[in-house]
């Protein structure tokens, strides 16, 4: 996960604990080491993680780029994103889907709402391991 | 003017007497002279009509005979160009031939229309057994009627003296004439400007107004309230209201131009001001909405964390902490939701402005109303309520909106009850102007020193555990209703009941 607010990040946590996803979850806070991060795959024998859930506004450079560099990455060129974002602005949208998204999600007010993001989660990595295999 | 009617001084040529009768000269004579030579007088038969009158009355005044002889009196010139004297005229004959000579002074005209007055006797002449033969009309003249319309020389005073400048002009622009107001305006006095070219106080840069004018003038067309500067004699420009009228003379040509210069200085410098202040009003008010709007907007994303952490709170720890930790918990989770619906309703409320300005399609109101009672559904069935609703109508309004209105103010209406279920009945007037809705209700009224405190923003009048509301409700409603170019009030008694009004105008197809 791609994103500076903790608070968010550990909705996120919950959510996907809510629903018995059982893994890793790796929080990256800043656009610029989420690129870094990124390319720094491409040199070493791990893989890229199953799902990559962004927030589009991130401190030093966008979720956007971030996006951009995934595309162009040889490991994570075909990864599972979804965006998560505050943002309803259609421009946002847009960009998000032409740079490859599956899904755009704005982050949910309500508790139990964003809890049932769980389920998505689990849905979409699910489908991953499956074409995996 | 005219002389008065003339009476003959000349002695009228007295008739060679005979040698018999020159010892004693005949009455007759003298009778036939005295009414010849007299003043205005005549006879009149017991009709009014005219049988003869002496030089002084026909002649004297310019009237021949036969203008005369046999009309009536009254029509005949001297009388008959005012209807009101010519009834006194008839009054004092009808008087005379009752018996009762008239004695008063009355206006006449002579042939030409000059009009004098005259001190008039009318009395009815007997024979020997008393029955009145005649009526004979006598007249002194008594003076001229002066000229009700003011002379030249009083024109000339008003002119002078008027508040604004009037100035004349010939065709090549040369003053002919400067009142005081030309003086007060402009600085030169009468002497100094008349006879100088009009252009000294046109500025530099407006010189080709004058030719402009002139053309317009000489077009016979005049011109109006025309708003330019001109320069006075220390140099200071003037703000000025022109009006130009072309002077013609008898033969209908025009020969110059009358001009009525207004300093209207004070009144642009006003409306500058007033520009000024109205922009600046604009552009605070475009601020504020910007702000509430980004305020209501960023306020979320710290009330969603303090929202969803304290429901976690209570999800995973609830029971774990206690009785009172469940307290504090429930405080926490209950203030995170007001501000939430707060909020929104915030949202909305900047909404209203901010949303479409295109004039609203027609709407019908009742099928907007039936949407609202659809979505209240459920709090009109826990509460047992009974809503009536008469005919209404389509009107001109954002149907959402209008959705918003209803909403709130049924909602209200359910809300705010007494002991009794709801009784809600809903209605529509239409007036003049404009449509007048109005939505009663039976519940706990509103104190009459409240009345238009509650379409405050965040006005509440009751605790949170008495009546749930954000007090938003009505704000929002009050905000719809004045865009749309209406008005929202209340009339109410507490213990009764309210009813709420507001108006969405007509607009003209």
């Amino acid at each position: 996960m791609i994103e500076d607010n903790l608070a968010d990040a550990g909705l996120v946590r919950e959510a996907l604990e809510e629903h018995g996803v059982q893994g890793e979850l790796l929080v990256i806070s800043d656009g610029d080491w989420a690129i870094r991060f990124i390319r720094a795959l491409e040199t070493q024998p791990r893989e890229c993680p199953d799902l990559v859930i962004v927030d589009l506004n991130l401190p030093k450079r966008p979720g956007r780029e971030v996006l951009e560099v995934m595309r162009q990455s040889e490991k994570c060129r075909d990864v599972s994103v979804v965006v998560l974002s505050s943002s309803d602005a259609p421009q946002d949208q847009a960009d998000a889907f032409r740079l490859g998204a599956t899904k755009y999600i704005r982050k949910p007010l309500r508790l139990d709402e964003f809890l049932k993001l769980g389920a998505t989660f689990r849905e979409i990595l699910e489908s991953a391991r499956n074409k995996r295999n | 003017m005219a002389a008065p009617p003339q009476t003959s001084l000349e002695p009228v040529e007295l008739p060679e007497l005979a040698d018999e009768d020159r010892g004693a000269l005949d009455p007759d004579v003298h009778f036939r002279a005295i009414w010849e030579q007299g003043t205005f007088a005549c006879r009149l038969n017991l009709d009014g009509t005219f049988i003869d009158g002496n030089r002084a009355s026909v002649e004297g005044c310019g009237f021949t005979r036969g203008q005369v002889l046999g009309k009536p009196l009254w029509e005949c010139g001297w009388w008959s160009r005012s209807p009101e004297v010519q009834q006194r005229i008839r009054d004092a004959i009808s008087r005379s031939i009752e018996g009762e000579p008239f004695r008063g002074e009355m206006r006449y005209w002579m042939a030409d229309g000059s009009e004098r007055v005259m001190h008039l006797a009318c009395m009815p002449i007997r024979d020997e057994s008393g029955r009145v033969m005649f009526l004979m009309l006598n007249g002194i003249d008594i003076g001229e009627v002066a000229e009700s319309a003011p002379p030249g020389a009083l024109l000339a005073a008003i002119v002078d003296s008027c508040d604004d400048a009037i100035i004349s002009k010939d065709l090549n622009g040369i003053i002919t004439s400067w009142n005081q107001g030309a003086t007060r305006l402009f600085g030169y006095t009468a002497e100094e400007a008349v006879g100088r070219s009009i252009l000294m106080l046109i500025p530099e840069t407006l010189q080709d107004e004058e030719p402009r004018i002139l053309a317009q003038l000489r077009g016979g067309k005049l011109i109006d309230h025309y708003e330019t500067v001109r320069v006075s004699k220390d140099g200071s420009s003037h703000n000025v209201s022109l009006t130009i009228s072309p002077v013609k003379d008898a033969s209908g040509r025009v020969v110059g131009a009358s001009k009525v210069a207004r300093d209207v200085t004070e009144r642009v410098r006003h409306e500058q001001a007033m520009r000024e202040a109205n922009a600046a009003l604009q552009r605070a008010n475009a601020d504020l909405e910007q702000f509430a709007y980004s305020a209501s907007h960023d306020l979320q994303e710290p009330l969603r964390m303090i929202s969803a952490y304290s429901e976690l709170l209570r999800k995973k720890f609830g029971g774990k902490l206690g009785a009172l930790g469940d307290e504090y918990i429930g405080h926490a989770v209950d203030g995170a939701m007001r501000m939430e619906r707060l909020l929104r309703d915030l949202r909305v409320y900047t909404n209203v402005s901010t949303g479409r300005h295109e004039p609203a399609a027609k709407i019908d109101s009742s099928e907007v109303l039936r949407k609202t009672l659809v979505n209240l559904q459920v709090a009109i069935q826990d509460s047992g309520a009974a809503i009536t609703v008469s005919e209404l109508p389509r009107v001109h309004m954002l149907d959402f909106q209008l959705e918003q209105v209803f909403q709130n103010l049924v909602g209200n209406a359910i809300v705010y009850r007494g002991d009794h279920p709801p009784r809600i009945h809903i209605a529509a007037e239409r007036r003049d102007r404009d449509w007048q809705f109005s939505v009663q209700d039976n519940g706990i009224g509103i104190e009459p020193q409240y009345k238009e405190q509650v379409f405050g923003i965040f006005k509440r009048l009751h605790t949170a555990s008495e009546h749930p509301g954000t007090g938003m409700g009505l704000a929002i409603c009050h905000r719809i209703i004045e865009r749309a170019g209406g008005r929202i009030w209340l009339e109410s008694e507490p213990g009764r009941g309210s009813t709420f009004y507001f108006t969405i105008p007509h607009r003209e197809p």
